[in-house]
């Protein structure tokens, strides 16, 4: 196949419909940042969950040996056996609970450490004399409501045993801030939904277009036996230089939303929450589910390039 | 090298249809003139041989192949046998004459050595050596056609076709292109020439298969053109 030739109709193509590309890159780059933001919501939201439960859980942490709480209930220093298993058994009992997990302090110490290292505060955690230690490290209950609703019968029996340290409810503030997320999340997608339609609707378009304006080579080229996808490919390549560049332009918005919005500003401002870190930009640029904008862009631009090209391209 | 087999052709919508039971046989090396008037059904025969059309009923052969059965991706396969040329050109107007017989060649996928190689042999045969250079729109309609020749022969296929070759070029003119496709034709090249132009079938005396109504109504080996239009 005569690679010179089809690129010389590559140039052609891009040069003679340039208004219409642009307009497919523009929408394509914008769709596809509103998608990547989306996927980066949903990462930060999961991370968040990871590290501080989501707001359906509490965290019950029971009593160290000289426990920092000072409550009254670790009186008698770490929680017994005993303490534990009443503790275990006020949980299993109560109806607002769906299900809970223990923690060991082990569990919880390597937790907190690599939630540490990804905000970059793990120097408590380290050195020859270290703050922070497994001893010192609370074992502890994660606690899954039925609903966030309901949870006050459950704390207020646990809240007097003996060998619970501190209860964390933090279905308030971690209840407002997933649902922020759940509306970033969700508007950027449904954004993104609509962008990605009205870009799927101009690359109908320009191929339409573009087919019309070749169709006289494109007749020339059935009849001197030309294959189907001799004849498509600069379609094809031109759907992919769109999607190239489209892409290209949403993976730097997006890596300028992770520098400059992610590390330079939110996580400075808001340090009780790990943030999404540079894996989790790949992750919106490559992942497979939900599907990353190298993927997205090509697939959007190049599948319906195939099945119109194959309409107006027909041998 | 071409054989219709009782082949009808119906076209959606009522009325008779285009091709009515038509069985023929054009042999290797022939030269078949296709007459009859406007609607003869002239078209949609060249049309099956191109395998741009299917029959609605019978079969069709070219090169001992049946086309109507073909699978999709072979049909550019069985294109790169046939030539084509048309009474309107069909040249691509931003390219140059070298570069439109080149353009044959180069969507099979041919190497730029042979390209390079056969367009100046292809434009000399087609008596425009030095003309490769120049523009459509800068050549008469006879040299414009010679072009669209060059194009269709460039590839040395087994069949030529030729839908009115000469129905755009004054007399004088289309003798030459008569005698070009003479030449392309004792080269082993089959041709079928559809036309309506009584002057050339008369003073180039070859075999003459006139349709009438869809219908084979004369097959004469050394035949005229036989009828007033």
């Amino acid at each position: 196949m005569q690679l010179r030739y089809v690129f010389t109709e590559l140039r052609t193509g891009l040069r003679r419909n340039l208004s219409m590309h642009l307009a497919v890159i523009l929408t394509l780059f914008v769709s596809l940042s509103l998608a990547g933001i989306g996927i980066l919501v949903q990462r930060e939201a999961t991370v968040a969950r990871d590290s501080l439960g989501d707001e359906l859980k509490i965290l019950v942490n029971l009593c160290t040996d000289d426990d920092p709480s000072h409550s009254p209930n670790c009186a008698s220093g770490e929680v017994t056996a005993d303490q534990q298993q009443r503790i275990e058994k006020e949980i299993e009992d109560s109806d607002e609970v769906a299900s809970f997990t223990f923690q060991s302090k082990q569990e919880g110490y390597e937790r907190a450490y690599e939630q540490a290292k990804r905000s970059n505060t793990q120097a408590a955690f380290e050195g020859p004399d270290p703050v922070v230690t497994v001893e010192r490290w609370p074992a502890a209950y994660w606690v899954t409501l039925k609903t966030p609703e309901r949870a006050d019968g459950i704390i207020s029996a646990l809240e007097g045993l003996d060998g619970v340290s501190v209860i964390k409810d933090q279905r308030k503030a971690l209840g407002q801030i997933f649902g922020i997320m759940t509306v970033l999340k969700y508007g950027s997608w449904i954004g993104a939904g609509f962008l990605l339609f009205a870009a799927l609707l101009q690359v109908t378009n320009t191929i339409r277009l573009a087919a019309l304006a070749r169709r006289r080579e494109i007749a020339i080229m059935r009849l001197v036996g030309a294959s189907t996808l001799y004849i498509a490919l600069p379609f094809l390549l031109e759907a992919l230089v769109a999607a190239i560049v489209g892409v290209a332009l949403a993976a730097g918005v997006l890596a300028a939303f992770q520098h400059w919005g992610v590390e330079q500003a939110l996580s400075d401002h808001v340090e009780f929450l790990p943030w999404v870190d540079w894996n989790d930009y790949l992750q919106a640029l490559f992942g497979l589910f939900p599907p990353g904008i190298v993927l997205l862009g090509p697939a959007l631009t190049l599948i319906p390039t195939l099945l119109l090209t194959r309409k107006y391209v027909k041998v | 090298m071409i054989r219709f087999e009782k082949v009808t052709k119906r076209y959606p919508g009522p009325g008779r249809p285009a091709l009515d039971q038509v069985t023929l046989d054009i042999d290797k090396g022939e030269f078949v003139y296709l007459v009859g008037t406007s609607g003869s059904g002239k078209s949609t025969a060249l049309r099956l041989v191109l395998r741009e059309l299917r029959p609605t009923t019978g079969r069709v052969y070219v090169a001992g192949k049946e086309i109507n059965r073909m699978a999709g991706w072979k049909v550019p396969r069985l294109r790169r046998q046939i030539g084509t040329v048309f009474q309107d050109f069909r040249l691509l107007p931003n390219k140059t004459v070298a570069e439109n017989v080149a353009f044959a060649q180069q969507v099979i996928g041919k190497s730029r050595r042979e390209i390079a190689k056969v367009v100046p042999e292809t434009l000399e045969l087609v008596g425009l050596k030095d003309k490769g250079d120049r523009m459509p729109d800068e050549l008469s309609g006879g040299e414009q056609q010679r072009v669209a020749i060059a194009r269709a022969f460039v590839n040395r296929p087994m069949i030529l076709i030729a839908d009115e070759p000469t129905g755009n070029l004054d007399p004088a003119t289309s003798v030459g292109i008569m005698n070009l496709l003479g030449d392309i034709n004792q080269t082993g090249t089959t041709v079928v020439m559809a036309t309506h132009d009584h002057g050339i079938v008369d003073q180039f005396t070859k075999r003459v298969i006139e349709l009438d109504h869809g219908k084979v109504v004369r097959d004469e080996a050394s035949g005229s053109y036989g009828f007033q239009h």
